[in-house]
């Protein structure tokens, strides 16, 4: 048994298909980026964007979705959850910054191109982006914030960052010192939700070479190096018709319940990661000087144990949201809104769990805890910044509010 | 409009020249620091940019001076019952700025606490290194070596393992100590040490305390090895690395004390750092205090002010609380440790349990107050820009110093609980 199997998962659930991608993607990121972080870090061009390109490109994750027709691998079932969780908890426990970018990618396919939805349009004019090629393509989403913009349009409370306008030509997106949420320097396709004046907001696809679109000096954040992000200018930037997703809320719900699914198993992936550090840790580390080790202490062991806890839940609950988006019937059918909230209230808990998970991780390890030779710092750093932009938890209780207690006024 | 000086502290704690300390490092630190403070991460190796404003303040402002006898070029902090509540506030406005800078700037006077506090003075190791520290505008560095790679935080567990674990060691050959040993982390090495005060044993193996000794080394004598900084997750000024020392040699009197007064006094010093690192936690907070003001007026939800939100605003109650708190935890234990005839002598284990019981929950309260606010400002919460990063990288580090969290917590069990196994 592997140390990863010692953490129970509904391994039932998955297809053989699955077992071997993630099985192979282990191996891979161990070998591509695990083995080599000592000596490259965080090293973007040197470790993080070749390892992109494999598993974007080469492995083909960034086709997954797409009909075979346009060069996709048409895996495109609600199965496909477990496919993604899988594979994103092997990619986090790398490196969660590659896995963040990969949750967007997959968000995105999965909103865009899930069997049954699939518009032959704009799938027509997406795909070519994603399966042309063996180049990486880096997704970004520019979701509602709160902003200096007192005036803009709201989503639950949040300014959609653009606006946008419908004319003979199709779309016309403005928007200034629009902070997207990954890559904001580098990304190849922006998801866009845009505030249409007098309508529904409408979610658009944006190119990232599209005339128009200025983008900010990258800026220097806590984690998730992987993550190139940069501030950007929407100047009445034009894309056709066909590039908007979708109008209203169930389609964009849907696109962040998969992101939210993504970012759960990244986070489930890092906590294995921190969890095969603190066991090397309690293995070897000597204390009080009488020979025995970390883990034979009964303080030091009562954390283990509570780390051990933490990690083998949040792993329970990343799959059980993949569960719920391969078959939300089974969890009562009460529509994307429903599965948006329990997607919003999992990958919380999971955050706020590894949050409290490292920090005591690194209470641990003391000075090694910190110190970038030993790994852990850099997890704590990118769990952090991924729950960052996730987005405010006081903020996220109101949607819990108000699908529980049917609050009107929030 | 509300600012950090709204923020309590007893006042009848603080000292007389309070009135002037504080201005002059809070300018320091707003017009050296804090407009430069954003690069210090990439500077980590060179110290290009962080060392300026070190020697600025330490050796033009002369504070490098502070624990030395006004008659040797000092200012007399060492003799003064407000040294500690003067050290709190140096502590707290240098942390505002950069708390990597206070730490590093802040142990440059700590190894001298050992011989420069009353009641335990050595005048002779005051008088020999005086010149080193006063008679200059450039900066000194000074360290105190204790971790080893054997056994970590072992070695400021004295009251349980009494120096057994210690491996360096100091052997007396006529008129002089020859070192032997292997340090990590000090803070102030990883090149820069001018002075290192290392805690070695004369018996390894020994749990009688006589054995423990702290011996002053000049970190350009023979045998003294510096390697380069440790890269770590923020805190870049203060730089840390590993130390050898082969067969260095000093005179029998740059022992601190003598046998039984070095392990008392090495508890001293233990016991004052866990105080005065709350300094740090308040100062950092109220940095964060300040940067998260401009965010909650400038950020807008539902078309009004965040701070007008009324979840928000009680996230916002819950860290002006903790601040609050910690603030005055802080000063409390700067006047215990500066009235040793009110609260026990500082080197005693019911104060190192206490000052250790203030250090770890002030630090878990802090901790988790400044993740809250970090995730309320969602994606600009992880900007560089916005400094609360900053604080929150560094603020864990400070954490995890002087044996980390666990020995805090056993230390202060045994004393409160009488355990007699721990």
């Amino acid at each position: 048994m592997s140390d990863q199997d010692l953490f129970a998962y509904p391994r039932g659930r998955l297809h053989a298909a699955d077992k071997d991608l993630a099985a192979s993607l282990q191996a891979m990121v161990q070998k591509e980026v695990m083995d080599k972080r000592l000596e490259l870090k965080e090293d973007y061009d040197g470790l993080l964007a070749p390892s992109l390109a494999r598993l974007m490109a080469e492995v083909g994750l960034q086709k997954m979705f797409w009909p075979e027709k346009l060069g996709g691998e048409e895996h495109n079932e609600p199965e496909a959850a477990y496919t993604v969780a899988a594979a994103l908890e092997q990619i986090g426990r790398a490196d969660v910054g590659l896995a963040f970018l990969a949750a967007h990618s997959l968000a995105l396919q999965a909103a865009v191109a899930a069997k049954g939805s699939c518009r032959e349009e704009l799938c027509a004019a997406v795909a070519p982006l994603f399966c042309e090629g063996n180049r990486p393509l880096i997704v970004s989403f520019v979701l509602p914030a709160m902003s200096q913009d007192g005036g803009a349009p709201e989503w639950r409370g949040k300014g959609i960052q653009v606006r946008a306008k419908s004319g003979p030509e199709g779309w016309t997106l403005s928007g200034k010192a629009v902070r997207p949420t990954c890559s904001g320097a580098d990304a190849g396709l922006f998801g866009v939700l845009c505030a249409v004046d007098g309508e529904e907001p409408a979610f658009i696809l944006v190119p990232g070479d599209s005339h128009g679109i200025s983008r900010e000096k990258e800026f220097l954040k806590t984690g998730l190096a992987a993550s190139r992000n940069a501030d950007l200018d929407f100047e009445g930037v034009k894309v056709p018709a066909a590039n908007c997703a979708w109008r209203g809320e169930e389609g964009f719900l849907n696109l962040l319940s998969w992101f939210y699914l993504g970012l759960a198993a990244a986070g489930s992936g890092a906590l294995l990661a921190v969890y095969e550090i603190i066991k090397e840790w309690g293995d070897n580390r000597v204390i009080k000087g009488r020979g025995q080790v970390f883990k034979e202490n009964p303080l030091t062991a009562a954390l283990m144990g509570e780390i051990a806890k933490e990690i083998a839940v949040d792993r329970l609950l990343a799959y059980n949201l993949a569960d719920i988006l391969s078959d939300p019937q089974a969890y009562g059918d009460d529509g994307p809104l429903a599965v948006f909230t329990s997607a919003l209230m999992l990958v919380h808990h999971i955050y706020v769990s590894a949050e409290y998970t490292i920090h005591r991780t690194m209470e641990l390890m003391a000075s090694a805890g910190y110190a970038r030779e030993w790994q852990l710092e850099r997890y704590w750093r990118d769990l952090k910044t991924v729950q960052c932009y996730l987005g405010a938890y006081e903020l996220a209780k109101h949607d819990f509010a108000r699908r529980f207690y049917h609050t009107k006024t929030l | 409009m509300r600012t950090i000086d709204d923020i309590t502290r007893p006042l009848d704690y603080l000292p007389p020249a309070a009135q002037i300390l504080s201005p002059i490092i809070r300018n320091w630190a707003d017009n050296e620091v804090i407009p430069y403070r954003r690069q210090f991460d990439e500077d980590w190796e060179d110290h290009t940019l962080i060392h300026p404003p070190g020697k600025k303040l330490l050796g033009e402002y002369g504070i490098q001076k502070l624990l030395f006898p006004v008659d040797l070029g000092g200012m007399g902090f060492g003799e003064s019952d407000y040294a500690f509540t003067s050290m709190f506030i140096l502590g707290e406005e240098m942390a505002r700025a950069d708390s990597g800078l206070a730490v590093g700037l802040g142990v440059t006077l700590w190894p001298l606490m050992s011989i420069a506090l009353k009641p335990h003075v050595n005048r002779r190791l005051l008088e020999e290194f005086a010149p080193l520290y006063c008679n200059t505008t450039e900066m000194i560095s000074g360290a105190l070596c204790m971790t080893e790679p054997q056994g970590g935080a072992d070695i400021e567990n004295v009251e349980l393992l009494k120096g057994s674990t210690i491996q360096t060691t100091a052997v007396r050959d006529g008129d002089e100590w020859v070192i032997n040993g292997h340090k990590l982390w000090p803070s102030n090495t990883g090149g820069m040490a001018d002075l290192l005060v290392v805690v070695c044993t004369t018996n390894p193996g020994s749990r009688d305390p006589a054995d423990v000794t702290l011996i002053f080394v000049p970190g350009d004598l023979p045998g003294v090895t510096q390697s380069g900084p440790y890269e770590k997750a923020g805190m870049a000024c203060d730089k840390n690395g590993d130390v050898w020392l082969e067969n260095v040699r000093v005179p029998l009197w740059y022992r601190a004390h003598g046998p039984g007064k070095d392990a008392l006094f090495f508890l001293d010093i233990i016991s004052i750092a866990s105080g005065v690192t709350i300094s740090f936690t308040s100062g950092m907070m109220m940095n964060v205090y300040e940067r998260l003001l401009e965010f909650v007026n400038e950020t807008k939800l539902h078309g009004r002010p965040l701070k007008e939100n009324d979840a928000v605003a009680g996230v916002l109650a819950d860290y002006t609380a903790t601040l609050e708190v910690i603030r005055i935890v802080g000063y409390q234990a700067a006047r215990m440790l500066d009235r040793s005839d009110l609260y026990g002598e500082r080197w005693s284990p019911e104060m190192m349990a206490k000052m250790r019981s203030y250090r770890y929950f002030t630090m878990d309260r802090c901790l988790d107050v400044m993740g809250k606010v970090m995730n309320l400002m969602e994606a600009y919460g992880a900007d560089r820009d916005r400094d609360i990063e900053k604080h929150w990288r560094d603020i864990k580090m400070n954490q995890l110093w002087l044996g980390g969290k666990q020995l805090c917590q056993i230390e202060a069990a045994r004393w409160f609980f009488e355990c007699e196994t721990l």
